[in-house]
C-alpha cells in the first residue's frame, strides 16, 4: 500500500457523538460515491465491566448498539469522536465537506486531510494475520479484536467495473487511567 | 486569630472560586436535595437501612491507654462507633467542572475531619468512617461543587475527565452510571462501581454553561478563563517555579 495512494481525511466534532447521530451521519456519508474505507474512532464501550469490583459483569449501555449504515448493520462498540475515510480522489473529500457542513449545525467539526490510517502491517499485524495480509484490512482492524471489517454494498459506482468495496471499522482505543 | 488564611493567589473568578471551596467559613451553595437513602444507592458499600459494619468495637467500650492527645483530637463519629472505613471518588471533567481532584483535596482538608484524600489528574477519592463519608458524600453531591454532568461518582473505570463531552454535554463514561432522562434530570443507574440499581436516582438537573464558567475551579484557554487572564497567578507559579529549581544551590529570592 503506497503512502500516496488514495487520499484521506478526518472529522473531529466538538462532541462525542451518540449512536443516532452517527447512523445520521455515516449514512449522509454513505451516500457519496467513492469512499474506499471509514474508522470511527473513540472511547471504548466495554461489553463487560473491566475494572473494580464490578469487573466481569455485564455493562448494560445505550450507547453500544447496532446502527445501520447504507443497508449494513454497523455494531458500536465505541462512542464515535472521530471518522476517518480514505476515497478515491482529493473531489470526493470537497464532497464530504459540504455533507459535514450541512450536518454539523449545532456542533463545530474540524476537516482535516493527510495520512490517518495505517499504511503498512505493523508486528502485531503480522501476528495475527501472516505474512500475506490483505491491504485493505490494514488500519481497518483492531488487531487485538477478532471481529473483521463491515462490508457495505458501494451506493453508487464510481468508475464502470471496479469492485472496491466501502468498509466501515469500529477501532478501539485504548482506555487512559488516570 | 491574627493570621487570616488566604487560601490562594489570582484575580480571576477561577481563583476566586478555588479560594471560596477551600475557605470554611464559607458555606457552598446548597443546589438539590438527595435522599440519605441515595446517598447509601450511589456509594453501593451497604443496602440502605441495613447497620454500619464494623472494625472493631466501639472506641467507648475499648481499653484505651491515657494519652493527652486522645483528650484533645475528638473522634468522629464514625471512628466513635468503630465504622469500617469506605470511600467515595469523583471524576471531573474538564471542561468547567466545578470542582476538580487537587482542589476537592484541599476542600476536603480544610472542612472535613478524620479523611484520607488520594488525588489524581482526573479523580479524586476521599476514605473515611463510613458514617462520616454519607455525610460528606451528601454534602459533595449536594452543593455547588457538583454538576451531574460534568462530576460524576465512579468508584472503577473513570476516564472521561479528559475526553470531549458527548452530545448531551454528559462527560463520557464507559459503565453509563448516570443518564441524561428525557426529562432533562440526571439519573444514576448503577451505583459508582458499576453495579446496576435497583431504582433510578435522580441527582437533578446539570448546570448551564453558563453557570459552569462562572462557578469553575479550572481555567481552560478555550472553554473557561484562561490562565493568562490572571497575571497574579502566573507570577505565583513563576515564584514557586523559580525557588524550587533553585532548591539546593541558592534558594532565595532576590
Amino acid at each position: 500500500m503506497p503512502d500516496s495512494a488514495f487520499p484521506q481525511c478526518r472529522i473531529v466534532p466538538l462532541r462525542l457523538l451518540s449512536p443516532q447521530t452517527a447512523e445520521k451521519f455515516l449514512g449522509r456519508c454513505a451516500e457519496v460515491p467513492g469512499i474506499r474505507r471509514i474508522v470511527i474512532n473513540g472511547p471504548g464501550l466495554p461489553a463487560t465491566v473491566p475494572y473494580g469490583p464490578a469487573r466481569g459483569s455485564a455493562n448494560p449501555n445505550s450507547n453500544r448498539r447496532t446502527i445501520q449504515v447504507g443497508g449494513a448493520a454497523v455494531e458500536m462498540k465505541v462512542q464515535a469522536g472521530t471518522f476517518i475515510l480514505e476515497v478515491d480522489d482529493e473531489g470526493v473529500i470537497e464532497e464530504i465537506r459540504t455533507v459535514c457542513d450541512e450536518f454539523f449545525t449545532a456542533i463545530p467539526y474540524r476537516l482535516q486531510t493527510g495520512r490517518f490510517m495505517k499504511s503498512s502491517p505493523s508486528l502485531v499485524d503480522y501476528a495475527k494475520y501472516g505474512p500475506n495480509v490483505d491491504e485493505a484490512v490494514v488500519g481497518l482492524v483492531d488487531p487485538r479484536k477478532r471481529d473483521g471489517p463491515t462490508i457495505i454494498p458501494r451506493s453508487v459506482p464510481r468508475t464502470a467495473g471496479e469492485d472496491c468495496l466501502n468498509q466501515v471499522q469500529r477501532e478501539h482505543t485504548s482506555d487512559k487511567i488516570n | 486569630m491574627a493570621y487570616t488564611p488566604q487560601y490562594g493567589p489570582g484575580t480571576s473568578v477561577v481563583a476566586q472560586n478555588r479560594r471560596n471551596q477551600m475557605n470554611p467559613n464559607f458555606e457552598l451553595a446548597k443546589l438539590r436535595s438527595i435522599t440519605d437513602e441515595d446517598v447509601v444507592l450511589i456509594l453501593g458499600h451497604r443496602a440502605p437501612g441495613a447497620a454500619y459494619p464494623t472494625a472493631h468495637p466501639p472506641l467507648a467500650e475499648q481499653q484505651e491507654p491515657a494519652d493527652p492527645m486522645r483528650k484533645l483530637v475528638k473522634p468522629t463519629e464514625g471512628a466513635k462507633a468503630g465504622d469500617r472505613v469506605r470511600y467515595i471518588q469523583f471524576a471531573d471533567s474538564m471542561f468547567n467542572a466545578p470542582s476538580q481532584p487537587y482542589q476537592r483535596t484541599y476542600m476536603e482538608c480544610y472542612r472535613f475531619r478524620g479523611i484520607d484524600p488520594g488525588t489524581l489528574s482526573g479523580r479524586q477519592i476521599v476514605e473515611c468512617r463510613e458514617r462520616d463519608l454519607d455525610q460528606y458524600s451528601k454534602m459533595l453531591i449536594e452543593t455547588e461543587v457538583f454538576d451531574p454532568a460534568t462530576v460524576s461518582c465512579r468508584g472503577a473505570t473513570v476516564h472521561g475527565h479528559s475526553l470531549r463531552l458527548a452530545e448531551d454535554g454528559m462527560m463520557f463514561d464507559a459503565l453509563q452510571r448516570c443518564v441524561l432522562g428525557d426529562d432533562g434530570v440526571v439519573k444514576y443507574v448503577k451505583d459508582q462501581i458499576g453495579v446496576p440499581l435497583d431504582r433510578a436516582v435522580e441527582v437533578g438537573k446539570p448546570m448551564d454553561e453558563a453557570w459552569l464558567k462562572e462557578h469553575s475551579t479550572i481555567f481552560h484557554s478555550l472553554a473557561g478563563t484562561s490562565l493568562r487572564e490572571d497575571p497574579e497567578y502566573i507570577e505565583y507559579i513563576q515564584r514557586i517555579h523559580s525557588l524550587r529549581t533553585k532548591y539546593g544551590f541558592m534558594p532565595k529570592e532576590e
